[in-house]
């Protein structure tokens, strides 16, 4: 579904991908792990067109999206949940989600398909239904990261991708957002989960990428990378709870 | 004595209705660009300027006329769009020398309208009469009432807009963070573009009516771009109706140091206020701005 080609990009001139190639197929969950300044992020905002890229290619569904601005590629289908979460925090809940809802609204069947979008979304985080007048910002962490998962997933997206969705949360809403993406996957869901948290990343992905200053180091599936002793020691940073 | 004070009052909140619209128009810019319009002022000159144009030079009807007025601030704010704004946006300039512009576009302006309608200042025909209505002490005119009253009117306007259109969501999430704005697949260009074609409408409008009160003169815009900017200023920038409440107090505050004390020092003295104000309330007497609250 998405194939990144050799991709280097950076900001003013730097170079935090360089020569990044990866897949992703259509229904799988494929997870990038990697320290602080890996170029995960950059990964995340080059595919949303957020970052430039100075050489390599982008295909979405054997189309060429480098060409692309941020709200082209957000239309196609290729949408984030920004690390840090970045809700709008003076709005509210329900405002945050018709945000996420832009790409739809343009249809002509948009008032069902808004109704069908919320209820999908209430019902996967039935909190959000009752804070839905409040404002984003009073919210705790771990509904402020469900909030902007839902809001993601209020645009339909074809390519859900999330940047260190557990950064700042308690480990048991860390474990609730995994389990939501897991349910995502098995929805039939195409994710890319860029994470800090490796062992749980990978156990949950079907593919995996090991990522080191800027490059692509190890791949393979989720378990395989996630059990090897070499990589957990010098890449994943701290040894695996399960190992 | 009443009378005096009836006097000055509407007369503060005439003045003050038209620094508030200017002041609201800054705001909105403000909100989705982080940019100052410093050619927010001439916006209320093309309106007085082309309304003794279409009004008095060729004789059309007022419907017509302000049709006309709206459409020339209009495409004077597509001109400053796509002259000033977005070249510069696409060479990553700051806010700060957008802003530097925006002030040359309106030296231009100002320019244009020099060749056009020279320097002297022009009586511009009033749409609604200028006749004295009297209600118990207090006096007024039609002109007056209809100024105060569009004042109100764009507030509701403006409010409606942002509050209760998805168009409008759009404009305030752009306002709170436009990279996540971007991310929610919301063209900023498109908020931006729009936003100049608002406020411009809003300004010409102002000028279009307090033309026949103020006189028409092609160096007005200045000084209301800076009695609009002190009004946002005081309000609070961060948000249109603060903006607008600013202009209010201002215009009152002009009215009463000029009937009381003197004019003299009546831009003076509101200018301490203001910087007063600031010291205690660095966002503005209103200003609680939802992108300082992030």
């Amino acid at each position: 579904m998405l194939r990144i080609e050799s991709i280097t990009a950076g900001y003013n001139k730097s170079t935090a991908l360089d020569r990044v190639s990866m897949t992703i197929n259509q229904g799988t969950l494929v997870s990038v792990v990697g320290a602080n300044g890996a170029g995960k992020s950059t990964l995340v905002n080059t595919i949303s067109r957020m970052v430039p890229s100075y050489s390599g290619r982008i295909l979405f569904e054997d189309r060429d999206i480098t060409g692309l601005k941020p709200a082209d590629v957000v239309d196609l289908g290729i949408v984030q949940v920004p690390e840090g979460r970045q809700l709008f925090a003076p709005l509210t809940v329900t405002e945050n989600l018709r945000l996420g809802f832009h790409r739809l609204a343009r249809r002509p069947d948009t008032a069902a398909k808004y109704a069908e979008r919320l209820d999908y979304v209430m019902g996967l985080f039935p909190r959000l239904a009752e804070r839905a007048g409040q404002r984003a910002g009073t919210m705790s962490g771990g509904e402020q990261q469900m909030l902007a998962v839902g809001r993601a997933l209020m645009a339909e997206p074809r390519l859900l991708m999330l940047d260190e969705p557990s950064l700042g949360l308690a480990p048991m809403v860390v474990d609730q957002i995994f389990d939501i993406l897991s349910t995502l996957r098995k929805d039939g869901l195409t994710i890319l989960l860029v994470e800090q948290h490796a062992d749980e990343a990978l156990q949950l992905a079907d593919y995996g990428y090991v990522m080191a200053v800027g490059q692509v180091r190890a791949e393979g599936p989720g378990n395989d990378l996630r059990t090897d002793p070499a990589l957990t020691h010098s890449y994943l940073g701290k040894p695996t709870e399960t190992a | 004595m009443m009378m005096k004070l009836s006097y000055l009052l509407l007369a503060g909140l005439t003045n003050g209705s038209v620094y508030g619209l200017i002041g609201l128009s800054l705001s909105i810019i403000y909100g989705s660009s982080r940019v100052i319009n410093f050619a927010q002022g001439e916006f209320v000159m093309l309106g007085a300027m082309t309304a003794v144009m279409f009004l008095a030079t060729l004789a059309l009807p007022w419907p017509v006329a302000l049709v006309l007025v709206a459409v020339v601030a209009i495409v004077a704010a597509l001109g400053l769009d796509h002259g000033v704004y977005r070249p510069l946006v696409r060479r990553k300039a700051e806010p700060l020398t957008i802003m530097i512009g925006t002030l040359a576009a309106a030296i231009i302006i100002y320019g244009i309208a020099l060749l056009v309608w020279g320097p002297e200042q022009k009586f511009v025909p009033p749409i609604l009469s200028l006749a004295p209505i009297r209600f118990g002490f207090l006096m007024t005119n039609a002109q007056q009432l209809a100024i105060i009253a569009m004042f109100f009117g764009f507030l509701v306007a403006t409010w409606f807009l942002l509050y209760r259109t998805r168009f409008g969501l759009s404009i305030r999430a752009t306002g709170v963070n436009p990279r996540v704005a971007l991310l929610m697949g919301i063209r900023s260009e498109r908020i931006v573009q729009f936003s100049f074609m608002y406020s411009a409408f809003v300004s010409g409008m102002a000028g279009l009516m307090i033309g026949p009160l103020l006189g028409g003169q092609i160096g007005m815009g200045l000084l209301l771009t800076v009695k609009g900017f002190m009004a946002a200023i005081l309000g609070g920038l961060g948000s249109p109706f603060a903006a607008a409440a600013g202009g209010l107090a201002i215009g009152l505050m002009e009215a009463f140091m000029a009937g009381y004390g003197t004019s003299l020092y009546a831009e003076p003295a509101i200018f301490v206020l203001i910087l007063l104000v600031l010291i205690v309330r660095p966002y503005g007497l209103l200003g609680d701005y939802e992108a300082e609250r992030r």
